[in-house]
């Protein structure tokens, strides 16, 4: 059974007097494990398919499944817990906040849990994406590989069985990106679901799956 | 260390302060905002504590006092024995002090000196001896007021000579401040015996409390006004509740153009507030996507409002402990009557005054992030 499903999608988009269909009837499943990249190029509804998959965003039409359950019209609340328990992000542009220092970055999502081994938790996270040494330092003291990879530290330390990655590798070099996509691979490995919503043609050689989105509908 | 168990226990304080010290100039003049604002409130309300006080102080406490004086409207002069004791009778717990009253000649020495002269059989009752002893009692002999015997060089013992006549002076009274309807300061109090004729100029009744003393002039009036006005009953509490009245007001006044300069620092804050709630915008979003609640981010942002009202208060109050210290002595010469606890009350109320507008200030900013939905704040 898919982790994550999404059946049907269509959004739509109002815009003064225009109405702006971003998905046109999309299907999209991904199971345990598997390592999948969503390519196409900009305008063509790669970001709103992925914010309706990391429930950030409703569809108009169509069904979120996430493990066999309709998600699709829970609550602002719920949805939040929905994504808390279930899904991992890792940005473009990193959004780590400036203020705290790594270790503290990864501790962020759990900070209002009061659970005393997030701090372990985190600390292991950073040391397993080769940051072991850079606990204690700030966004601002760490390059643009360090960033994502403490973005993915971030990302796990919920325990996600779904990691949403947008653009993962856009702001990153050639060998940096490489190194990200192997830590990627290795977590896949681990049982977690990585959807990468990319045009970088790199991704594909780690990916189990490659899916096109072309103007709002899936080409496979 | 403390901190590390409050931010345990409240996360939302740890990424506040944080937040406070990446924009570490505005936080400060947000805070200086408050500062100032408190310090405002919270001075001007000790000023006005001051002043009250330092009025109060020189009115002595007249308001607990009756003055009873013969009814000259109804041609009576004195006030005659039966009438002291209907007076008596009606005045109840009051201490009641008849006397009478005209200008004499004093001679010690090579000076001669008018003067006041009281006569009351009872002085005791009412005035303290600075030195000697004032007899219960007072049948022979005079007691000398303070600046009088300053004047003179008297002290107990001495004899002086008082419109021809020889006394013994027994007593020095204490020195009185304020103001009070029976001056003993340049006077003498011989005993009432020593008077010729009969009858008293004056009644001075004291009573425990203003209250207590309005009661007495209502029973004095009752007793003694039936068919004939015979006395005329001064109330001087009336006057002291104006007074006190008046700065009541006038302390409102003060605090109100002190919450002013706390509003404006208020909106300050609410600027500050809304600028890092829009430069923030996608950092709120990745706490919301990575599952904060609504209430989490609301607590965050509340959490900077409040630390910038209560680190702001603290100084303020800080300040203005030192700003009281100093009106107070320049004022009233003592420095510690800052520390009453009408002031104590005024510095609470400015810290209250201080967190609270913060707090309020931080209410729109923080409700603004908090309902953003993060799709919209992670868009860039």
């Amino acid at each position: 059974m898919a982790v994550l499903e999404i059946e049907d999608v269509v959004k739509r988009y109002e815009t003064g007097s225009e109405t702006v269909v971003a998905l046109k009837g999309v299907d999209f499943g991904i199971e345990r494990g598997e390592f999948v990249s969503i390519m196409g190029p900009s305008g063509s509804g790669k970001s709103t398919l992925l914010n309706i998959l990391g429930l950030l965003d409703v569809p108009t039409e169509g069904t979120v499944r996430l493990d066999g359950e309709d998600v699709t019209d829970l609550d602002d609340r719920e949805r939040t817990l929905a994504r808390k328990e279930t899904i991992g992000f890792i940005f473009q542009n990193f959004y780590l906040i400036p203020t705290l220092t790594a270790l503290e970055n990864v501790e962020v999502p759990r900070l209002f849990e009061r659970d005393p081994t997030t701090g372990d938790r985190a600390r292991d996270l950073l040391s397993r994406v080769g940051l072991a040494d850079r606990v204690d330092h700030r966004p601002s003291e760490l390059s643009g590989g360090q960033k994502q990879r403490v973005a993915i530290a971030r990302s796990l330390v919920n325990e996600p069985r779904v990691l949403l990655a947008d653009e993962p590798t856009g702001n990153l070099d050639r060998k940096t990106g490489r190194q990200i996509l192997e830590e990627f691979t290795r977590i896949s490995e681990t049982g977690v679901a990585v959807v990468a919503v990319t045009h970088d043609e790199v991704v594909n050689e780690y990916v189990d799956r490659t899916v096109e989105l072309v103007d709002g509908v899936i080409s496979p | 260390m403390i901190f590390d168990e409050i931010y345990r226990r409240f996360p939302a304080l740890l990424v506040a302060r944080r937040n406070l010290v990446r924009t570490r100039m505005r936080s400060a003049l947000a805070m200086l905002g408050i500062v100032i604002g408190v310090v405002a409130i919270a001075s001007l309300g000790m000023f006005g504590t001051t002043l009250q006080h330092s009025a109060t102080s020189s009115l002595g406490n007249i308001g607990n006092e009756v003055i009873v004086s013969p009814a000259y409207d109804s041609g009576l002069t004195t006030i005659d024995k039966r009438d002291v004791r209907t007076l008596e009778r009606a005045a109840g717990d009051a201490a009641v002090v008849p006397l009478r009253q005209r200008r004499s000649m004093v001679v010690y020495g090579r000076n001669r000196l008018s003067v006041t002269t009281y006569g009351m059989s009872n002085p005791g009752s009412t005035f303290q001896a600075r030195s000697g002893r004032i007899p219960t009692p007072l049948r022979n002999g005079v007691l000398v007021g303070a600046q009088l015997a300053d004047k003179l060089d008297l002290g107990p013992g001495n004899t002086v000579e008082l419109d021809g006549q020889p006394y013994r002076v027994k007593a020095v009274l204490a020195r009185q401040t304020g103001f009070n309807p029976v001056n003993t300061n340049s006077a003498v109090v011989i005993p009432e015996s020593a008077f010729n004729g009969t009858g008293y100029d004056q009644v001075i009744v004291t009573a425990s409390s203003g209250a207590a003393a309005n009661r007495s002039a209502m029973a004095i009036k009752d007793a003694l006004n039936g068919r004939t006005k015979r006395v005329s009953v001064t109330e001087l509490a009336s006057i002291t509740d104006q007074i006190g009245q008046f700065f009541d007001i006038l302390n409102l006044f003060l605090l109100g153009i002190g919450s002013i300069s706390l509003v404006v620092a208020g909106v300050s804050i609410l600027n500050v507030m809304l600028m890092s709630a829009i430069e923030r915008r996608q950092e709120i979003g990745v706490l919301r996507a990575v599952g904060y609640r609504k209430r989490n981010v609301l607590g965050i942002m509340l959490s900077e409002a409040a630390l910038l009202g209560v680190v702001g208060s603290v100084a303020g109050v800080a300040v203005s402990l030192l700003v009281g210290l100093v009106i107070n002595q320049v004022a009233l010469g003592s420095p510690l009557d800052a520390l009453q606890p009408e002031n104590l009350f005024y510095l609470g109320v400015a810290f209250a005054f201080g967190v609270v507008t913060s707090v309020v200030s931080g209410l729109y900013p923080a409700w603004k992030s908090a309902n953003e939905r993060p799709v919209d704040a992670l868009r860039n």
